[in-house]
């Protein structure tokens, strides 16, 4: 009874704030937000025990419910607006969860990447322990949020060495040594968690979260290259993408095996592969200017044989001319003989020897 | 399965199939805690990143197919009486690959993977169609100009639907091409394209063939 009576109250909350409007074509987050809501109920009132029961409803729930990143209110321009917050005066779901799930990250080298972190962390914010409840089991959500914002962090600190160099305060790095650099300072990120970072990698090749771990991955190497100055428009987008790709995942395995301080030995490898693709991609661009050129020269051979070709079939022409001066009648002897005479000529050049006959028969018809 | 579908899945503003993961972010500019697990990369005032990625990516393999394909047909007839026709289009759609080309820079999109492949594609059907004649090779320019004015004409209009003061200069841009593509059509049947022999079968497939590299290139 209290339980719904708690409900009744947190709808009735929703209901003024218009939001069910929006969101009551989603049954998945309107759940949701039933929860977050009564998980504010819960932290405004005190009230265990209804609470509990409901939230058991969750953790029974199938995971299809627990949907943090969809965002319905897209079809509703005016709802996102340009400035984000809305204008409730309480939080968005997700902005809910964001908060969880960064309180969440500093249980995360005590309890793993699991559901007892998110517990944690949702107990520093004042919420119940079920808060817990709006995420998998697995620690997927926490996970996929601590790299992307791994990466955003990385992303502004890429920008600002950008506007530094813009604005002539620092050197322009050579490209090894500002992909070493990017690739060092990203998996830095990890060293707080390096313990459970193994874990991590695993839950992040699950199917279901390949997509995602897929998508930030492609987009954080994205970065590097642009802020690296990449702007290739052929082939060479996806080639050294792929490299930086290998050169980053390599790395990380390595750097999880690494015993060594202040992992140098991570840091080392980092940069013997970074050398190594700078070497590859020398090479790559030495075989195609040879190849080019290897090339042009068969041409340039080509072309002097016909020369050569042209030429003789031109004196053989003059000496036709020549035989041409003979008498008709003797000029079939005569003819002959020349030929026969600038056949010699022709050792081994057939093309010019039928350029000859061609000229005789031709003169022979006329 | 549906908690990793779901969350890829977003509603940006003018989308109408829901994109998996990464420009999300972009359609809603702000959302502080994005909690989208997904692209890290900024939104560039508020455009509609994965349509103008398409249209960029499509438009510059377009472009860059259109240049193999008419140095294919220079190869075969740069020294007969159409040399210099086909060598001025050929300079002219030059430039649009390179504006394309920064295009591509300024809104980091990626190129299709299907590059090389447009590459050697393009340059066998330039050098076939002028191996027909000077007629076959207007004609296949017939044919591919008339389907890349379509094209470019389709995009204008979504362009518009969208928000023709955002996206002014590309708009301006795909318009001024698009003229030009237009008059490359003309000159095509100015050069007596449409005397050429299965004149229709050429036109037909060849257009088809457009079509595919257009929704090819557009997703791959």
């Amino acid at each position: 009874m209290a339980a719904a009576g708690g409900l009744r109250r947190a709808g009735w909350r929703l209901w003024r704030a218009r939001r069910a409007v929006v969101r009551c074509q989603q049954y998945p987050p309107l759940r949701a937000l039933q929860a977050s809501a009564v998980l504010r109920a819960a932290s405004d009132e005190h009230k265990k025990e209804p609470w509990a029961s409901s939230s058991q409803q969750h953790f029974e729930s199938p995971p299809a419910e627990h949907q943090p990143e969809e965002k319905p209110q897209g079809s509703h321009p005016s709802y996102t607006g340009q400035g984000g917050q809305q204008s409730e005066d309480y939080e968005s779901e997700e902005q809910l969860q964001h908060r969880i799930l960064t309180a969440a990250l500093e249980f995360v080298p005590e309890h793993g990447w699991t559901a007892e972190a998110i517990a944690e962390g949702a107990k520093t914010l004042g919420l119940s322990v079920a808060a817990a409840g709006l995420f998998h089991s697995d620690g997927s959500e926490l996970i996929l949020h601590f790299v992307s914002d791994c990466n955003t962090k990385l992303s502004e600190l890429l920008k600002k060495e950008q506007k530094l160099v813009q604005l002539g305060e620092a050197e322009k790095k050579p490209i090894d040594e500002f992909l070493r650099d990017a690739v060092e300072a990203r998996l830095r990120m990890l060293i707080p968690y390096i313990e459970k970072w193994p874990q991590a990698l695993s839950v992040l090749l699950l199917p279901r979260n390949i997509p995602s771990s897929l998508s930030l991955l492609t987009s954080m190497i994205d970065d590097i290259w642009h802020y690296a100055g990449d702007q290739s428009t052929d082939f060479n987008w996806y080639t050294r993408r792929a490299v930086l790709t290998a050169i980053y995942n390599t790395t990380e395995l390595v750097m999880m095996q690494d015993s060594s301080p202040g992992f140098e030995d991570t840091w080392r490898f980092l940069e013997n592969r970074v050398a190594d693709a700078m070497a590859m991609s020398n090479t790559a661009t030495q075989v195609q200017s040879t190849g080019e050129a290897v090339v042009q020269g068969l041409m340039g051979a080509a072309v002097t044989v016909s020369n050569a070709g042209t030429c003789r079939a031109v004196r053989a022409e003059l000496l036709l001319n020549v035989s041409m001066c003979f008498p008709p009648t003797s000029r079939g002897q005569h003819g002959k003989t020349v030929i026969f005479h600038n056949l010699d000529l022709f050792k081994g050049d057939f093309i010019g020897s039928l350029r000859l006959v061609h000229c005789f028969v031709v003169e022979e018809l006329e | 399965m549906a908690a990793a579908v779901a969350p890829a899945l977003r509603y940006s503003l003018l989308q109408r199939r829901p994109l998996r993961c990464g420009p999300g972010v972009r359609a809603v500019p702000g959302a502080g805690a994005a909690l989208r697990p997904c692209s890290s990369r900024v939104a560039q005032d508020g455009i509609n990143q994965p349509v103008i990625d398409r249209i960029i990516r499509v438009d510059h393999a377009g472009e860059y197919g259109a240049n193999r394909i008419y140095a294919g047909q220079m190869a075969v007839l740069g020294r007969s009486s159409v040399g210099p026709v086909i060598q001025q289009m050929w300079n002219q759609e030059k430039n649009h690959l390179k504006k394309f080309n920064e295009l591509m820079v300024a809104y980091r999109v990626r190129p299709t993977v299907l590059l090389p492949f447009w590459n050697v594609a393009g340059f066998v059907l330039g050098a076939g169609s002028a191996l027909l004649g000077k007629k076959g090779a207007m004609a296949c320019t017939v044919a591919v100009e008339e389907s890349i004015s379509e094209h470019y004409n389709n995009q204008i209009r979504t362009l518009i639907e969208e928000d023709p003061e955002k996206y002014k200069e590309l708009l301006q841009v795909i318009k001024q091409f698009r003229d030009e593509e237009q008059e490359h059509h003309d000159i095509g049947l100015e050069h007596d394209a449409e005397a050429t022999p299965a004149y229709s079968v050429l036109k037909t497939a060849i257009q088809l063939g457009c079509k595919a590299a257009i929704f090819l290139s557009e997703r791959i």
